[in-house]
């Protein structure tokens, strides 16, 4: 065999996979998303009436804007935790510092419908152990402003340790030299961290940002089993929208249209992010 | 790449041939039964009896598989039309989904034929084929009936002197049990309830608006959830909650509901016959001071019972050997002494009237204090109410959850949420009608 079809035999079964799992099911939901599916087999031409249907559903915004507001949440919340718990794990003199590390990264280890089942139980009004210690009787997963908030510090719990290992990779790649040249020239611990731990961090902040986003933006498990998208619709997401039409009612022109709006609302947030931070622009 | 050798050629050669092994099976596989469930407690009872059939099928294979998100799987082998199972069990709030479109279009064998043919029809409990069955056929038989009772703290009603035969009706309900709701620490909440519905979830509306003849549908697929019974179903619902405040509204079948009850914080639950061994299950503090008593009526004299939950086994289409599925189904379902032996286990009763005679269904029951538990369910069974199924019904069940949540919650007024919800129904069915 002549060396230079290696790698093609190498490449081959991805490939195949990649276009039968991947590349076909994402042209025929275009077909899909201008069909109106009823039933088993029976699908109808619609053109862009799903698309139509869609802008005139108060439902997909609502949970357009349960996302939204959860990859906000995510962003502002957790990134900042991520990277706080990095730069305190980083510290060399912190003893048992693996430990801490390997418990913060822990809970990303467990399924997603389990950790909606033990915060099923932290948040319960009345035995839930939040309210326990807040001294509170909060509502949390009942109080329709109060649900997505929950959902929110849940997603922080789960995701923060993870993102915290992304910026903890980064943290050990800075030279130290940088430090100590801040230092010379009278640098104190915050004006370090400004000036040299963040720009330095940027291509991973960039990196975890538009990972993060899109993560948030495709949330489904920790409200399906957590809140079933309630109460009435108030943490109702766009994967659960789409998982709704798709699995349960057979609309599957409708839901190859919410999937296509998905789609085009985290490629445009990312381009904006990738914009933004210049991730692909040289130095 | 030298070193390489003939290792990519291999690779190669054995993806190609593996490929069409892993999705075109081509061994003959009409004597292998694959069996789809999604509860453990199913897998465990088919497993210990599944070798009992393949002794009587000598050469019969059954495969039991406990899936795991068994509808998505369900609904995606039908949509592909391969890889499904030749048996599967459905629940019977995830049946609405394969009855979407047309009588070709639906996934599962028609056994109306055959259930005649065994004469058997008039076996099961009526009302119990209904959410199995589409415009007179029937597409699975019944593994329950489901009959709901009230479940009560007798041992609170003794103290407070109340008379569970005294309440025969829910306003007898009302008025007898209002001196349990007190609120003895003073902040504006009773400290116990006497019955526990949920104010976000329909699962308890849904129930007392069966027992009360009401539903979403009428057998002409005409949709009904807006009318007089619905309406004053909802509101006398939405009064237990919030003027009465009999009602604790924010559990539903929550685990932290038994701490609940184990807190003397519920005095009653709407129980259909699994939900006592949950009860047993999970609050066995409370065994001798519970009992079960019929519904209350909505008139004196009317139906005592409800029904929630249910699974059917049906013979999916792709079954190679249909006929012999059907034998595996009438095993599976319809064995008096598994049923028996389920019973002990579930307090579930079967479906199928002669079954009723094992002696079972007649022993006392210690963690209700000694009740007959099985005769009550039994005495009930035949009475409970049916409803119809049709295309719209997985739409129409999630709207429902959405009107009662706000009714419960004072956002809409019970009849407007129902006219709301009967509204986009009817919205629903002529935006289907019109695209076909």
């Amino acid at each position: 065999m002549k060396p230079r079809y290696a790698p093609y035999f190498f490449l081959a079964p991805f490939f195949a996979l990649f276009g039968v799992f991947m590349v076909y099911p994402l042209f025929d939901s275009i077909r899909l998303s201008t069909y109106s599916v009823r039933g088993m087999q029976n699908q109808t031409f619609v053109g862009l009436e799903n698309i139509e249907r869609l802008i005139a559903d108060p439902l997909f915004w609502t949970a357009l804007w349960n996302t939204a507001y959860f990859a906000a949440g995510s962003l502002l919340l957790q990134l900042p935790v991520a990277l706080a718990l990095a730069l305190l794990l980083s510290n060399a003199r912190l003893k048992g510092r693996n430990l801490f590390r390997l418990s913060f990264f822990s809970p990303v280890l467990i399924s997603g419908v389990f950790i909606a089942v033990i915060f099923y139980l932290l948040y319960d009004r009345r035995y839930g152990l939040v309210n326990r210690v807040l001294g509170s009787e909060i509502q949390w997963l009942q109080d329709p402003d109060l649900v997505m908030p929950a959902l929110v510090l849940a997603g922080v719990w789960r995701w923060a340790g993870f993102n915290m290992v992304y910026f903890l990779a980064g943290l050990q790649s800075i030279r130290q030299e940088l430090y100590e040249a801040a230092a010379v020239d009278g640098a104190g611990p915050w004006q370090s961290f400004v000036h040299v731990t963040i720009p330095a961090l940027k291509p991973v902040i960039a990196f975890v940002v538009i990972t993060s986003m899109i993560g948030s933006f495709q949330l489904f498990d920790l409200p399906y089993v957590l809140t079933e998208g309630g109460p009435g619709n108030a943490s109702m997401t766009m994967v659960m929208y789409l998982y709704k039409h798709g699995f349960e009612f057979i609309n599957l022109g409708y839901a190859a249209t919410i999937g296509w709006a998905l789609a085009v609302i985290i490629g445009v947030i990312s381009i904006i992010q990738v914009r933004l931070f210049g991730v692909f622009r040289e130095n | 790449m030298n070193h390489l050798g003939k290792a990519p050629l291999i690779f190669g050669l054995l993806f190609l041939l593996a490929f069409p092994v892993i999705v075109f099976r081509g061994d003959d596989r009409s004597d292998t039964l694959e069996f789809w469930i999604f509860a453990q407690t199913h897998y465990d009872e088919f497993s210990a009896r599944i070798p009992a059939f393949e002794a009587a099928h000598p050469g019969v294979k059954v495969e039991l598989r406990l899936i795991s998100k068994l509808h998505d799987k369900l609904l995606a082998a039908f949509l592909s039309g391969i890889g499904g199972p030749d048996l599967s069990e459905v629940e019977i709030s995830s049946v609405g989904r394969f009855f979407k479109g047309t009588k070709e279009e639906i996934g599962f064998v028609d056994l109306t034929d055959r259930i005649e043919r065994e004469g058997i029809t008039d076996e099961f409990v009526q009302a119990r084929l209904a959410p199995w069955s589409l415009d007179g056929r029937i597409y699975g038989l019944p593994r329950d009936v489901h009959p709901v009772m009230l479940l009560y703290r007798h041992d609170v009603y003794e103290k407070a002197g109340i008379d569970p035969a005294s309440i025969e009706t829910w306003d007898d309900f009302v008025r007898e049990t209002r001196p349990l709701a007190r609120d003895d620490d003073g902040d504006g909440r009773p400290d116990q309830y006497p019955i526990m519905l949920s104010a976000h979830k329909p699962g308890h509306f849904w129930l007392m608006l069966l027992q009360n003849g009401g539903g979403m549908f009428d057998e002409d697929g005409g949709v009904i959830i807006d009318n007089d019974i619905a309406v004053s179903t909802l509101e006398f619902y939405c009064s237990l909650l919030n003027e009465e405040q009999l009602a604790i509204p924010e559990f539903s079948q929550d685990p932290a509901s038994y701490a609940a009850m184990k807190e003397g914080i519920i005095l009653g639950v709407l129980a259909p016959d699994w939900y006592i061994s949950f009860a047993r299950r999970f609050v066995p503090e409370l065994e001798g001071k519970w009992r079960a008593m019929p519904l209350p009526a909505w008139q004196e004299g009317e139906r005592r019972t409800s029904t929630w939950g249910g699974t059917m086994i049906a013979v999916t289409r792709q079954a190679e050997n249909p006929d012999l599925a059907w034998e595996f189904a009438k095993f599976a379902y319809m064995d008096d002494e598994a049923l028996a032996n389920r019973y002990r286990k579930t307090f579930i009763i079967p479906p199928i009237r002669s079954a009723w005679s094992n002696p079972v269904y007649t022993e006392p029951e210690a963690y209700l204090d000694g009740q007959v538990l099985g005769r009550s369910l039994t005495e009930l069974a035949p009475d409970i109410p049916g409803f119809h199924l049709n295309p719209y019904w997985a739409e129409a069940n999630d709207l429902l959850r959405q009107a009662v949540y706000e009714a419960a919650n004072g956002i809409r007024t019970p009849a407007d949420a129902l006219s709301h919800l009967a509204e986009q129904v009817r919205a629903l069915r002529n935006n289907t009608t019109e695209t076909e």
